[in-house]
């Protein structure tokens, strides 16, 4: 079995107008067995910008802390806030960094420039190979079943209330068709001035 | 074996000054005059280059050189020292581009630069940098532009204008005449050329000076003819 | 350095001391996705039409779909000589039931045989995904999926194939009304179960490479089968 499914996750990122969302399921499992509905896999960054990370929970949280270390000391260094794209490239090198040992967690960033408020999303693969989208990004044990939904649901410039919804249905419907994900979900929506956090009521099962 | 018994050159005397500082800034104060005036949409940098020799092929070797596409630098001191800082400067704006794929941005540049001459002061088996700096930089993201120096110490400065080299006093005292807060680039660059003339010994000539802008496009060494130009329209 | 004493002994052959391993593979992998819909008066089965292996496309003109008899469809993908071998021997099965009883056989009756075909098989499986579409009985619509070695079920919606887990999430919100909450669950329409068939193909053919081309979808009501041909994309 992949260690990248051992603990099972489902993450996905998408885009608005002028805002975007983020998602995860909350589940932590070692294999077969469910362990925590609580998990936390979505890391907040900065004021608007927000990683998820799937993966290997135990190099999800190391990954988290190592870089919320990084940016700590870059915005004390720079005296300024990160920006999504910025944030993308130190992900990418400390996860290059480990080239031939590598984390076993696969990003999604989601955020809006600090400045411009733009849209910004991304993932990367384990080593640290950036794709920046203009629609969604999925990553985790249910990619396919992501790919399909979003797809499927996801259209230009929908509105924050719209894009909760679209977020919120293709995350369900995706854990749903998936062993190891689910037992309920977090989505956060990005605004200029606000950022919304809900948490879903899922089937636990 | 040589690293653990090299100690510092840089010592403190009785009184807390550290001499080899002092001597590193006396050859700033006795190398040829550089001058930086930031206005309003840009800044400019100025610099003699006087020649022993007719001999020489001025427009082969260069004072101002470009570090980032948005940063310029030129010296006052000892020119082979400038080259190694050239090279790091260079390097670590390479360093930090390939970290976050984006410019740097001038004060960390200054910052890091500043880091490099301050290690100088205080590593075993190297001596001070005789050259003071100044770096022009245009910041994208803020749409401004900057102008500091640097020196042998690892201090650095951020000015509105400010005059190196031979002469510096006088070079300060001219510009603290001249300058006005909404100054333009182009007027910068006359107000620097009459600083340095300010001092200069004989005819200044296209062949004898050099200069770098920095504004919104970048930073760019001006070629001999816009010199000439520029020192057309000034006599 | 000691050579492998096989290399020199003659072009075609090769003997020595060390035996050589060859591998054969009974199966590969054709690609392609089926999907079947069941309504309350009609049945939808739908397929690519894309024939590939590796990344190489053998036809853009396989559909996976076999008209067994009039009320009932196989949708079947996997390695395509299997489908052949299953789809030649259901015919056979078919018609030996025709001759012997004198009527066509119901899609309940396929249904069940096909597992028992599918099971006959269970230590060297038919490397194939079945999925039978039709109406019952009653004439209510019916779907009816199967592993490759014969558990089967009855169903509302399935897919099948190498995009199934890109169709079936968005078929258990769209068909199932999962996750919705406070919806009324109007009783699906053929215009929408079509509609949604087209819908989901398209997604399908964004993300897998092996589903593409075009799709077949087969419409079964008590007045026999209506066949549509639509585009998707062809990269």
């Amino acid at each position: 079995m992949s260690i990248m499914s051992y603990n099972g996750a489902a993450i996905m990122a998408m885009t608005g107008k002028d805002c975007v969302a983020i998602a995860s399921d909350l589940r932590f499992g070692i294999q077969a067995q469910t362990v925590s509905m609580n998990f936390q896999k979505v890391f907040e960054m900065g004021p608007r910008l927000y990683i998820g990370l799937a993966g290997l929970a135990t190099d999800v949280q190391t990954v988290a802390q190592r870089l919320k270390f990084r940016i700590n000391l870059y915005e004390l260094r720079e005296n300024r806030r990160i920006k999504p794209k910025t944030l993308m490239s130190v992900v990418s090198n400390l996860l290059y960094e480990r080239r031939f040992g590598p984390y076993f967690t696969e990003p999604v960033i989601a955020g809006l420039d600090p400045k411009t408020g733009q849209p910004f999303i991304a993932s990367l693969d384990l080593i640290g190979c950036p794709m920046i989208t203009e629609d969604f990004v999925v990553s985790g044990t249910c990619s396919e079943q992501m790919y399909g939904m979003c797809e499927s649901l996801w259209e230009p410039d929908m509105s924050p209330e719209v894009l909760f919804e679209a977020i919120s249905q293709a995350l369900l419907n995706a854990v749903d068709r998936d062993a190891v994900s689910g037992w309920g979900a977090i989505v956060h929506i990005i605004e200029k001035d606000k950022v919304t956090t809900k948490t879903l009521k899922a089937r636990m099962d | 074996m040589t690293e653990r018994y090299s100690f510092s050159l840089t010592t403190f005397s009785p009184s807390g000054k550290l001499v080899q500082i002092e001597y590193a800034l006396a050859a700033v104060a006795a190398g040829a005059p550089s001058v930086g005036i930031k206005a309003t949409n840009g800044v400019v940098l100025a610099s003699e280059k006087k020649h022993k020799s007719v001999l020489y092929d001025e427009h082969s070797i260069h004072k101002v050189e470009l570090i980032t596409k948005n940063i310029g630098i030129v010296y006052s001191g000892m020119g082979p020292d400038y080259r190694v800082l050239v090279r790091n400067a260079r390097k670590l704006a390479q360093q930090y581009f390939l970290t976050y794929q984006e410019q740097i941005p001038t004060l960390q540049m200054v910052q890091r630069i500043a880091n490099v001459m301050q290690e100088y002061t205080q590593s075993g088996g190297v001596r001070p940098f005789g050259v003071s700096l100044l770096i022009a930089g245009w910041d994208e993201d803020e749409e401004r532009p900057y102008l500091y120096q640097c020196d042998p110490s690892g201090a650095y400065f951020a000015w509105k204008a400010t005059a190196m080299g031979k002469n510096y006093i006088n070079g300060k005292t001219f510009l603290e005449k001249r300058y006005s807060e909404d100054l333009e680039l182009e007027d910068a660059v006359h107000t620097a050329i009459l600083t340095l003339k300010e001092s200069f010994e004989g005819q200044m000539t296209e062949d004898n000076i050099e200069i770098g802008i920095c504004n919104q496009d970048g930073f760019r060494r001006l070629n001999p003819t816009e010199v000439k130009d520029y020192l057309g329209a000034i006599a | 350095m000691q050579m492998d004493p096989g290399l020199h002994k003659g072009e075609g052959y090769q003997y020595g001391p060390n035996p050589k391993q060859h591998y054969f593979s009974p199966y590969s992998m054709n690609g392609g996705t089926v999907l079947a819909i069941a309504g309350e008066d009609f049945a939808v089965v739908a397929s690519d039409t894309r024939l590939s292996e590796g990344f190489s496309i053998h036809t853009r003109d396989s559909p996976k779909t076999y008209q067994l008899t009039n009320s009932t469809v196989l949708g079947c993908t996997g390695f395509h000589g299997d489908v052949l071998t299953v789809t030649k021997l259901l015919e056979a099965r078919l018609k030996m039931y025709k001759n012997e009883h004198n009527r066509q056989m119901s899609t309940s009756a396929i249904a069940a045989m096909l597992s028992t075909v599918l099971y006959y098989r269970r230590f060297f499986p038919y490397y194939v995904y079945n999925i039978i579409g039709g109406l019952d009985d009653e004439g209510k619509g019916a779907v009816y999926s199967f592993d490759p070695i014969g558990s089967y079920e009855r169903e509302a919606y399935r897919a099948g194939g190498t995009a199934s887990s890109m169709l079936q999430p968005l078929l258990d919100n769209q068909i199932g009304f999962k996750n919705q909450e406070g919806v009324t669950k109007v009783p699906l329409s053929k215009e929408k179960a079509v509609f949604l068939v087209k819908d989901v193909f398209i997604s399908a053919a964004e993300r897998d490479i092996y589903t593409g081309d075009n799709i077949m979808i087969h419409v079964t009501t008590k007045d026999g089968t209506e066949t549509e041909v639509f585009p998707l994309r062809r990269d």
